[in-house]
């Protein structure tokens, strides 16, 4: 069994179709790995900024002094965008209307956009995780199907169809459903790992939008009462 | 705040990815050490044919005929005295013939004793020709020498009657068969030479027509003879030597066309000979590739069969290509590789292709072996 038979003499000795199905089965799982590690860093990242990010903010810290804190808007990911555009938003309509209900709305409609901008940015590039993790197998299973073929074709020719004529004809053909597996198979568990996290940060997100919205509320509130008093 | 790092690049992640897939093609090529390929090679049953009768046995036993024959040539070249004088007597005889009888009368006594050894190296020849021809011949041959016995106490009457004729019809006589014996000799070496079995019985046609014939022309000469000798008492020799040359000539002439008719015959059976040689070749050929395939097929080889294993069956067949049994001949010494053999050839069996086989090449195939050798099969 170990004559012959060592892969990496399968994969030079395999026809032309299974190798170049075997190169982009490759191309797949190394793209895949880079975007497995570049979503785990990341997420981890927005998950430790967007706990700083907390802590800070229920420090019992100013707004205003918060607002200025921060770095010019383009720079700012996470918590701190949904904020910055929020509290933007609420200091621009302060001044231009009375109605409290009418710079709620305003803000709500500001912190819903950043937050999808937020959401995009995590998910970004897990779509092509998704892809590769459905479609190697098939691609794969094609490499298979047309080296078995392959195969199949030449044992016509040979005189004695003994096991051992078959063997590494076979053998070749299914490295490349191997190969699809390989590259499926940390793509799907992955994919749901990072997507079930950028889920969680992102309703992490929007409660802290909620909380903020309620603040705001409550300020406006405030005013409300005394402008009426 | 954690800002330097909150833009993640892809260097790091790329660098990551192709490392890894390093370590698992290290890791692969860890756990399957390269070894040196294997010599792939075909697997093959060496189907030898080991019949006690063999496709050229006709060519054999013509081969077996010629050598006697060279035999024969060769005592009767020993005894060169006796060829040279043959030859001697013939050139002197022909000369003779043409120019004067008279001449005759002086080599008389040499001729006589020239004769006798003729007749000795003649009867040597034909002894020969018997033996090559075997079983058939014989009695010709023997009529042939009790007709030259018989000739020969003619002659010996006739040399009391007329000495001179006699003299002149035992040289036209020696002449003629000496003709004869040449060009006999020359139609049974080409016969000889393409070692066909039809030309052997073409060529005793030919010898048994030829002394036919060769009685015949005696006959007439003894007739002619003897006619002549009572008249030629009375004629002058002239005459005689024209008759004498009359016979002579009749007898070549006959002489030569049972030779030309004889090759003919022989060269027409060499020829039938040759293709029907040829298309027994052709089909034994496939069939015993046909039966070396089928069995090859149905060999399941035995998991503990090494290659140094060889087995020799015999198969028995009947005409219309079913087993009738098929045993080891010489054993591997592995009973269960026996075995094996065994079975396949059974599951081979009924070999159908045998009645399309012409008789001669089936009657090749009733029994044969088959060479069961496991080499490079895996």
């Amino acid at each position: 069994m170990n004559d012959s038979l060592s892969i990496p003499n399968l994969i030079m000795n395999a026809s032309l179709v299974v190798q170049l199905v075997m190169l982009l089965l490759i191309v797949g799982s190394i793209a895949s790995w880079v975007v497995i590690f570049q979503r785990s860093f990341v997420l981890s990242r927005a998950k430790k900024a967007h706990r700083a990010f907390e802590d800070r903010f229920w420090s019992g810290v100013d707004l205003n002094e918060l607002y200025r804190e921060t770095p010019p808007e383009q720079d700012v990911v996470g918590a701190e965008h949904i904020f910055r555009a929020g509290f933007r938003e609420f200091n621009r309509l302060m001044p231009k209307t009375r109605s409290s209900q009418a710079i709620l709305d305003g803000v709500q409609r500001a912190m819903r956009v950043a937050w999808s901008r937020e959401e995009e940015r995590l998910n970004q590039h897990l779509i092509f995780l998704a892809t590769v993790a459905s479609s190697s197998p098939y691609i794969g299973l094609f490499g298979t199907v047309w080296g078995i073929m392959g195969s199949f074709m030449g044992l016509s020719m040979a005189q004695q169809a003994t096991l051992s004529t078959v063997a590494p004809w076979i053998a070749e053909a299914l490295i490349a459903t191997a190969m699809g597996l390989f590259a499926a198979i940390p793509a799907v568990i992955f994919y749901n790992r990072l997507s079930a996290q950028s889920n969680r940060i992102l309703g992490q997100y929007e409660d802290f939008a909620e909380e903020f919205h309620s603040i705001l509320h409550r300020n406006l509130q405030g005013r409300g009462d005394r402008e009426a008093a | 705040m954690a800002r330097k790092e909150r833009r993640v690049g892809y260097g790091l992640p790329v660098v990551l990815a192709i490392g890894l897939h390093l370590g698992v093609l290290v890791l692969s090529l860890l756990h399957w050490p390269a070894s040196e390929p294997e010599p792939s090679s075909a697997s093959i049953v060496k189907a030898t044919l080991v019949s006690t009768e063999t496709a050229t046995d006709q060519a054999q036993r013509a081969q077996e005929a010629q050598a006697r024959a060279a035999e024969a040539q060769k005592q009767a070249e020993q005894d060169a005295k006796a060829k040279q004088a043959e030859e001697d007597a013939q050139a002197k005889a022909e000369r003779q013939a043409r120019e004067q009888a008279a001449k005759q009368q002086q080599a008389e006594a040499a001729r006589q004793q020239q004769l006798e050894a003729i007749e000795k190296a003649r009867q040597q020849a034909e002894e020969a020709a018997q033996r090559r021809a075997e079983e058939a011949e014989q009695a010709a041959q023997r009529q042939a020498a009790a007709e030259k016995q018989r000739k020969a106490e003619a002659e010996a009457r006739r040399q009391a009657e007329a000495e001179k004729q006699r003299k002149a019809e035992e040289a036209r006589k020696q002449q003629a068969e000496a003709e004869k014996q040449r060009k006999a000799e020359e139609a049974r070496k080409q016969a000889e030479a393409e070692k066909q079995r039809k030309a052997e019985e073409a060529r005793k046609q030919a010898e048994a027509e030829k002394q036919r014939k060769a009685e015949e022309a005696r006959k007439q000469a003894e007739a002619e003879k003897q006619r002549k000798a009572e008249e030629a008492r009375k004629q002058a020799e002239a005459e005689k030597k024209r008759k004498a040359e009359e016979a002579a000539e009749r007898a070549a002439q006959a002489a030569k066309q049972a030779a030309q008719q004889a090759l003919d015959q022989s060269i027409a059976g060499e020829e039938q000979a040759i293709a029907n040689a040829r298309q027994a070749a052709q089909a034994a050929n496939g069939f015993k590739n046909l039966v070396k395939r089928a069995v090859e097929q149905a060999w399941i080889i035995p998991a503990s069969a090494s290659n140094q294993l060889r087995a020799v069956v015999h198969l028995t067949l009947l005409p219309t290509g079913e087993l009738v049994d098929a045993t080891i001949q010489k054993s591997s010494g592995d009973p269960t590789f026996d075995r094996s053999v065994l079975q396949a050839v059974e599951r081979a069996a009924p070999f159908r292709e045998m009645r399309d086989l012409p008789p001669s090449a089936q009657r090749q195939f009733r029994d044969f072996n088959l060479d069961f050798n496991p080499e490079d099969v895996r």
